[in-house]
């Protein structure tokens, strides 16, 4: 395996459709301005690329929406190399960093453009758009009527009995990702909030409320790879890739995705997410203690709290005094989310994965700005996606 | 009025004398609990794979819950003007963890309650009451005796 490194890096902000920053921009025209700044970032035309990963929210099935790869190929110009489109739900950008990673350090390709994009439809994700009695998704809706949020919201009332976690502490994570997005010029939310603010929001699902969850948005992320060989010919302080990692749900995972499953022995958590982190671990010969900052996917603020603890960053149920002890924020021990996270950008499903990519790079270069955290060494990123999907990666310098 | 009772979904669920019960399988061989039914089972340290059809119902606690404070999107069904509802995630004493709409209001329930499978209406149209299964707290008192 050849080390591999990030050369370039490059986002379109994130925002709604119709507003001032997206516009009626199509799927390809955020990505196009995605990569341009990626390539231009790196100091590579576009006809040097040799392959294109791209994060594609085409779910089989008719599902999805938004990017298909090829069409942000010939629209950059069809120079025909090859195009990868990856599948995973919102954990597709990671799916898509992680293809090209194996194929840069397997020696297949020396210079690889990661994508992901989307211009999102509008309200809640809908999940399923058949009406088939044998797709597990349809009969959760049809009998039950079990949306995203509340799923959600039915794993951050157990928090709050297992741990004793209050509504206003759910509030504060969503208050300090808000601080962070302040100095982030891609967020969609750039304002402040304060506690109050977001206590009066409406619930979404209780005792999850709008400012707590995550919305769609429009946007597009692009990262330049290669090999750090090549890299060296560009820059000699390349970001690294320290490892990549894809991962899926293991049988006896307990949190109520379906409709039924076994009572558990042990807890009930993400075990895809927690597999892919700590392989990323063992594989990167690098631990929880090594991180200098962690961009994890909060599609509630549920998520902050929960995350760091299913993967062996801090105790069960440290989480709350960590964020009460400000231990999370850009200057803390323990950063999380610094870029301001999905709260502040609201989710693009496929351009997340490599939104991260672009956060920890510009964190280990010391580019962010107001959210730097000061002399960071090793980033972590991590994506969920629908299905049972979740990917991590590990950057360092 | 409505006058005739149907299942939202035929074939998943029903009553037997008069309790409620979810037509599901188990794996003979690892004893793995499905709902709906499995042709093969997932379970990936249990060789055997010898599925049968089994039924589950009955009572148990309400490991969590969360509220529908927003109309889902279709293809979920419901009465006009909408009423929030909660949904709860219920540990089965037959050890089958099962999510479902809580015949309680948001409000009276409590995690760690006793709860117990019923058949309730979903919505209704033309006429007929769609129904699912859905779970209902049991009251403290009534709970002591069991």
């Amino acid at each position: 395996m050849r080390e591999v490194a990030v050369l370039g890096v490059g986002l379109h902000r994130f925002g709604k459709t119709g507003d001032e920053i997206v516009g009626t921009k199509s799927v390809t025209e955020l990505c196009r301005h995605a990569i341009d700044a990626a390539l231009k970032d790196a100091g590579v035309p576009w006809k040097q690329i040799e392959a294109v990963c791209a994060a594609s929210s085409r779910f089989s099935g008719g599902k999805g929406w938004g990017l298909n790869g090829n069409d942000v190929v010939e629209d950059m110009g069809s120079t025909g190399i090859p195009v990868y489109n990856m599948s995973a739900g919102c954990a597709a950008g990671g799916n898509a960093f992680n293809v090209g990673y194996a194929m840069v350090a397997g020696g297949v390709y020396d210079m690889v453009l990661v994508v992901g994009g989307e211009v999102m439809p509008k309200g809640m994700i809908q999940t399923s758009g058949v009406e088939e009695v044998t797709d597990p998704e349809f009969l959760r809706q049809r009998c039950v009527g079990m949306p995203g949020p509340a799923f959600w919201a039915a794993l951050a009332r157990r928090r709050m009995h297992d741990f004793g976690t209050s509504e206003e502490q759910f509030a504060k994570v969503a208050v300090k990702a808000r601080k962070c997005a302040v100095s982030n010029p891609y967020a969609r939310f750039r304002k402040e909030v304060g506690i109050e603010e977001v206590l009066a929001s409406p619930y979404v699902s209780n005792p999850l409320r709008l400012f707590e969850i995550c919305p769609v948005s429009n946007g597009a992320a692009a990262a330049v790879i290669c090999s750090a060989a090549r890299a060296r010919q560009f820059t000699a302080h390349a970001v690294t890739v320290a490892t990549s990692t894809v991962a899926t749900m293991q049988f006896g995972d307990a949190l109520p995705r379906g409709l039924a499953g076994p009572v558990p022995g042990g807890p009930s958590l993400h075990t895809e997410a927690r597999a892919a982190v700590r392989r990323a671990f063992e594989l990167a010969g690098i631990g929880p203690q090594d991180v200098s900052l962690t961009e994890l996917q909060d599609n509630t603020c549920y998520y902050e709290l929960a995350f760091p603890e299913e993967w062996g960053l801090c105790e069960p149920g440290a989480a709350e005094h960590l964020l009460e002890t400000e231990q999370t924020t850009p200057a803390g021990r323990m950063p999380i989310n610094p870029s301001g996270g999905f709260l502040s950008f609201g989710e693009a499903t496929t351009a997340m994965g490599v939104f991260q990519i672009a956060e920890l790079t510009w964190q280990l270069r010391g580019q962010s700005g107001g959210r730097q955290v000061a002399g960071a060494r090793v980033g972590l990123a991590q994506t969920l996606g629908l299905g049972g999907n979740a990917t991590a990666a590990i950057l360092k310098r | 009025m409505s006058i005739e009772t149907t299942p939202c979904v035929p074939g998943l669920f029903g009553e037997l004398d008069g309790r409620a019960v979810l037509h599901g399988s188990r794996c003979a061989g690892c004893n793995t609990p499905y709902f709906p039914r499995a042709a093969t089972c997932h379970n990936p340290d249990c060789g055997e794979s010898r599925m049968e059809d089994c039924s589950f119902g009955g009572a148990g606690v309400l490991w969590s819950f969360s509220v529908a404070d927003f109309p889902p999107p279709p293809p979920h069904r419901f009465d006009k003007p909408f009423v929030p509802y909660a949904i709860g995630v219920v540990d089965l004493d037959c050890g089958v963890r099962l999510i479902g709409q809580m015949t309680d209001a948001p409000d009276a329930l409590r995690v760690g309650a006793r709860v117990e499978l019923v058949i309730g209406a979903l919505y209704h149209e033309e006429e007929r009451t769609y129904t699912s299964w859905k779970f209902r707290q049991i009251a403290a008192a009534a709970a002591g005796g069991n």
